[in-house]
C-alpha cells in the first residue's frame, strides 16, 4: 500500500510536466497577448509594442519557459499580470469557492442521484421507474448555463428567495454565505444527478438478478435491508468509479457556474486569464486544476480499496 | 419510496430555510449604488489602459488638468486657466489651489509635472503628448509646458479620456506601469478591486467641486457625490446582468441588448437611457494585401453594401444610418464624399469589381466574437457574394482578432466599434488612419491633411481640412464607415439624478431610500 501511495505520488510529476509543458505551447500558439486587454482598437501597432515593453512580454518564449520552471521548482508560480499579485496567493484566495462548490454539488449529486438509481430499480418497468429515469435524462441534457439562468429567473428574479449572483464568503455573514451558494450548487448537481442515477440504476439491477439477492429475499429479510446492505455496496463500484469522474468534471463544469452566477472562483478566475492572455495566471492555474484533478483519481483508487476488500492496491 | 420522501423532504427543507435569508447583492440603504459591468478593467492604473472599462471607473478616481465637458469640448478641471504664448508653443497652466489627493496631500505643480513625464514615458496614447518638449514647475500652483511646433489640438490631447492623463502624486508617478497605488484627486476615492468580482469606490469626503462650475457637464463640471459608495460588480453573463436588476441587486446596468431594453422600457421600475451616437462601426480595409490594396474593389463593397440593413441587423432599434467620419451633431459635420455612401447598388458594385484586379481568390474578415461585429461581417459577407466575391470570416476572441488586425497580414476586412474617437473630435478620427496606422499604407493625402489640421489655428482651416479629410476617406475608399451606433443604459427607479454619459457618471446622482 506505501509503496503504491509513493509509486503514484511520483508519478504525477510527469503528468504535471507535460500538461504544463502543453499549455505552454498552446498559450504561444493562439494570437494575442496581454495588452489585448488593456488596449482597445483605437492603439496603433506601436503603442502595442511600447506597452509589451512596459510589462516586460519581450523575453524570448524559451527564456521564459525556463524561468518558469524555474521559479515553480522554488514554489513559486510567478506574478500575474494583470492582477499584480502573485499567482499562488490568487489561485488559494479563490479555491476554498470553487472546492467548496464542487463538494457541495457532489454531495447533493450522489446522495439524490443514488437514492434515485435505487429508487428506480427495485421498480424496474413500472411508470415509477420510466418517471425517474426520464427526469434524470432530462437533467442531464439541461445545459448548465442555462438551467442556471433559469433558476435567477425563479428563485431570484420572480420569488426573490436568493441571490441572483455574487458571493459573500463564510467569515463575513455564513447564513449570506449559504444563500449565495444555493443556486449555483442545484444548477452544478442537476446534471451530475441525473448521471449517477442512470449509473446507480443500472449496477444495481445487475446486482439486484443476481442469486445471493434472491437468498437474501428467501431469508425473509425485508426489501429496504436487502437493498442496503446487500444489494447497494455491492454497487458501488461503478458508481465509485463514476462518482470519481464526477468530481473531475465538476471542476469544469465550475467554470461555467461561477461565470453565470458570478462567483470569484478559480474557473473564472482561469477564464479572465485565458480571454487576457495572463500567461502565469494561466500556466498556475491549469497545473492546480491538473494537481486537485490526480488527486482526485488517486483518492478514487484507494476509495475502491477501501470499499470492495477483493481490490489490493500493490 | 421513503428514500424518495426523506431526499425531497431534506431539499425542500434547505431551500425554505435558506431562503428567508436576504440576498447577498441586497442594496445597502444610505447611498451604495451597484453598477453591473460587464467586465472588470485590465489595470486601474489610468495612463496605461485605454480600454472603456477601466475609464468608466478611473475617471471617478483621477482627473486630469483640462477635461472634455458634455460637447466633447476641452475645459478647465484641475487647471484654473491656461495661457498660450503668442507663437502657440508655450502653456502656462494655472493650477486650483487647494485640491487633495486621497491621501491627504495637496496637488502641486511637482505631482503634475511628474504624471505628465510618467505619461510621455509609459503612457499607452504617449503620441498625445509627443509634441512636448519641456514640462516644468513655476512656483506650486504654475506649470509650463513647451512644444516642439504649435498644436491646435494640444489642450484635446491632453483632456483626452481614452487613456487619461491623469494627474498622480509625485510618488505614485515615480512607479512603473501598472505598479501605482490608486491615489487621485477625484470625487471617488479607491477603497478595493477584486479583480474577478468589484472595484469599490467611496465618496472622497475632503473633496471640493470645481467652484467655476455650477452645474455637471461631461467628465468636467461640478462634481458633487451625493452618495457614499459605488461598486462595480463585474457580471459576465447577459442575462445575469439584466437578472441582477431586476432582483433589486444591482441598480445600474452599464449596457443591455435590444429586445431587454424593450421589455424592461415598459416597466416604470425601469429607466432605459438611450445613448445614441455611442459610437461609430468601421469596417477596415488591409490596404496591404490583394485585392483590398485596389481602391477599385474597396470601391465595389461599398457600393453594395447596404447600410440600413447592416446597421438595423447588428444594432436594431438604436443606430444611425450615417457616413459622417464625426458625429451628425458636430460642428465639423459635412457632406463630402456622402455621395458614395450608402449606394447599395450590385450592378455599380460589379462594375467597380469589373475595375480591379480582383481574380475569384477568397478574402478574409476578421472580427472579434462581439455579437454585432459577427453580424456585420455576415451580411457584408452575403451582400458581396452577390456579386461574385468569395470570403471567409474569422471570428476569434479579442486578443487574437487584435493581434492579428495589428499587422498587414492574415486580414482583408476588420470590422469593430470607433467609439473614443469620435467623441474626441476629428483631429482623433483622423489620427487612427495616420501613417497608415488603420490601413496598414500610408496614404500621403491622409498624412498631409491631419498634419495641417493639427497645425490650423482657426476653426474654419480645420474645418475646410476636415471636409477634405471626408472627401478622402470616400474617394480613395480608405475605410467604411458603415453607421452610429448607441447603447442603452438602464437605471431603476431608485436611481435619481442620472444622466446618461459615455461612462456611467456617479457624481450628481442621488439614491431614493
Amino acid at each position: 500500500m506505501r509503496n503504491y501511495l509513493i509509486r503514484r505520488i511520483i508519478s504525477v510529476l510527469p503528468v504535471l510536466f507535460f500538461v504544463s509543458l502543453l499549455s505552454f505551447a498552446v498559450i504561444w500558439i493562439i494570437p494575442g497577448d496581454p495588452t489585448a486587454a488593456f488596449l482597445d482598437a483605437s492603439a496603433t501597432p506601436e503603442q502595442v509594442e511600447a506597452l509589451r515593453d512596459n510589462l516586460g512580454l519581450n523575453k524570448p518564449p524559451l527564456l521564459q519557459v525556463t524561468e518558469w520552471y524555474g521559479q515553480v521548482l522554488t514554489g513559486n508560480l510567478g506574478q500575474s499580470i494583470l492582477m499584480r499579485t502573485p499567482v499562488l496567493t490568487a489561485i488559494l484566495e479563490r479555491l476554498p469557492l470553487t472546492l467548496t462548490l464542487a463538494a457541495m454539488a457532489l454531495v447533493l449529486a450522489v446522495l439524490l442521484g443514488v437514492a434515485a438509481g435505487v429508487f428506480a430499480a427495485t421498480r424496474r418497468g413500472t411508470w415509477a421507474d420510466q418517471t425517474v429515469m426520464t427526469l434524470a435524462l432530462l437533467g442531464l441534457s439541461v445545459p448548465d448555463f442555462w438551467l442556471g439562468l433559469l433558476l435567477i429567473v425563479v428563485f431570484a428574479v420572480q420569488l426573490g428567495w436568493f441571490p441572483s449572483g455574487g458571493y459573500v464568503p463564510f467569515m463575513q455573514d455564513p447564513a449570506a454565505w449559504l444563500s449565495s451558494m444555493v443556486l449555483p450548487t442545484l444548477t452544478l448537481a442537476v446534471v451530475q444527478i441525473g448521471f449517477i442515477a442512470r449509473m446507480t440504476r443500472s449496477a444495481m439491477l445487475d446486482v439486484i438478478n443476481q442469486d445471493f439477492i434472491r437468498t437474501a429475499h428467501a431469508k425473509g429479510l425485508s426489501e429496504l435491508y436487502v437493498v442496503t446492505r446487500h444489494g447497494l455496496p455491492n454497487a458501488m463500484m461503478p458508481i465509485l468509479t463514476v462518482t470519481g469522474i464526477i468530481a473531475g468534471a465538476l471542476l469544469g463544469s465550475a467554470v461555467v457556474v461561477e461565470q453565470v452566477f458570478a462567483l470569484p472562483g478559480v474557473g473564472r478566475l482561469i477564464i479572465g486569464a485565458i480571454l487576457s492572455r495572463d500567461y502565469p495566471l494561466i500556466q498556475g492555474g491549469l497545473l492546480f486544476l491538473t494537481l486537485i484533478y490526480l488527486l482526485i483519481n488517486l483518492g478514487v483508487d484507494l476509495l475502491y480499496a477501501a470499499v470492495d476488500p477483493r481490490v489490493r492496491l500493490e | 419510496m421513503n428514500m424518495k420522501k426523506l431526499s425531497l423532504g431534506l431539499a425542500m427543507g434547505l431551500m425554505a430555510s435558506i431562503a428567508i435569508v436576504p440576498a447577498a447583492f441586497a442594496q445597502t440603504p444610505g447611498g451604495e449604488i451597484i453598477i453591473a459591468s460587464v467586465q472588470g478593467p485590465p489595470s486601474l492604473d489610468a495612463h496605461v489602459t485605454n480600454a472603456q472599462v477601466a475609464r468608466n471607473i478611473t475617471l471617478h478616481v483621477y482627473e486630469t488638468l483640462y477635461a472634455r465637458n458634455e460637447n466633447g469640448d476641452a475645459v478647465p478641471d484641475l487647471a484654473e486657466s491656461v495661457t498660450v504664448s503668442e507663437d502657440g508653443k508655450t502653456y502656462n497652466f494655472k493650477l486650483r489651489e487647494g485640491v487633495k489627493f486621497h491621501n491627504g496631500k495637496e496637488m502641486t505643480s511637482e505631482d503634475v509635472v511628474a504624471s505628465i513625464e510618467r505619461y510621455r514615458d509609459i503612457g499607452v496614447s504617449k503620441t498625445l503628448v509627443a509634441a512636448v518638449d519641456t514640462v516644468a514647475a513655476d512656483g506650486p500652483y504654475n506649470v509650463v509646458i513647451t512644444l516642439k511646433e504649435p498644436q491646435s489640438v494640444f489642450l484635446d490631447n491632453i483632456s483626452s479620456p481614452r487613456a487619461p492623463l491623469a494627474i498622480y502624486p509625485a510618488e505614485e508617478a515615480a512607479k512603473g506601469a501598472n505598479e501605482i497605488d490608486y491615489i487621485g484627486t477625484g470625487p471617488f476615492k479607491f477603497v478595493e478591486y477584486i479583480p474577478d468580482s468589484h472595484v469599490t469606490l467611496e465618496k472622497f469626503a475632503d473633496y471640493v467641486p470645481n467652484p467655476a462650475y455650477t452645474e455637471r457637464d461631461g467628465l468636467a463640471g461640478k462634481k458633487e457625490v451625493l452618495i457614499d459608495k459605488v461598486t462595480f460588480r463585474f457580471i459576465p453573463e447577459a442575462g445575469a446582468r439584466t437578472a441582477a436588476l431586476e432582483s433589486g441587486a444591482v441598480q445600474i446596468v452599464e449596457t443591455v441588448d435590444g429586445p431587454t431594453a424593450e421589455r424592461l422600457r415598459a416597466d416604470p421600475k425601469y429607466i432605459i437611457h438611450d445613448v445614441l451616437p455611442f459610437a461609430f462601426q468601421v469596417i477596415k480595409f488591409n490596404h496591404a494585401l490583394a485585392p483590398t490594396d485596389d481602391v477599385n474593389f474597396r470601391k465595389a463593397v461599398q457600393a453594395a453594401l447596404d447600410m440600413e440593413e447592416i446597421m438595423e441587423i447588428s444594432y436594431a432599434d438604436i443606430n444611425q444610418v450615417d457616413g459622417g467620419w464625426v458625429f451628425p451633431n458636430s460642428p465639423f459635420a459635412t457632406s463630402a464624399g456622402i455621395d458614395q455612401y450608402n449606394v447599395a447598388d450590385l450592378e455599380a458594385a460589379k462594375a467597380f469589381l469589373d475595375q480591379s484586379a480582383y481574380n475569384g481568390e477568397t478574402v478574409t474578415f476578421i472580427t472579434d466574437n462581439l455579437r454585432p461585429n459577427v453580424d456585420v461581417a455576415t451580411v457584408v459577407q452575403s451582400r458581396l457574394e452577390a456579386i461574385g466575391v468569395k470570403m471567409d470570416i474569422s471570428v476569434a476572441d479579442w486578443p487574437t482578432t487584435s493581434k492579428i488586425g495589428f499587422t498587414p497580414n492574415g486580414w482583408n476586412f476588420w470590422t469593430h466599434g470607433f467609439g473614443i474617437e469620435p467623441f474626441e473630435g476629428p483631429g482623433t478620427v483622423m489620427s487612427a488612419w495616420v501613417g497608415g496606422s488603420g490601413q496598414m499604407v500610408p496614404d500621403p493625402e491622409i498624412d498631409r491633411i491631419a498634419g495641417e489640421f493639427n497645425a490650423a489655428l482657426t476653426d474654419d482651416a480645420k474645418k475646410a481640412l476636415f471636409t477634405e479629410f471626408q472627401q478622402r476617406m470616400f474617394d480613395n475608399m480608405v475605410a467604411i464607415k458603415a453607421g452610429n451606433y448607441g447603447l442603452f443604459q438602464v437605471t431603476n427607479d431608485k436611481v435619481e439624478n442620472f444622466v446618461s454619459f459615455r461612462i456611467p457618471r456617479m457624481w450628481g446622482v442621488t439614491l431614493a431610500q
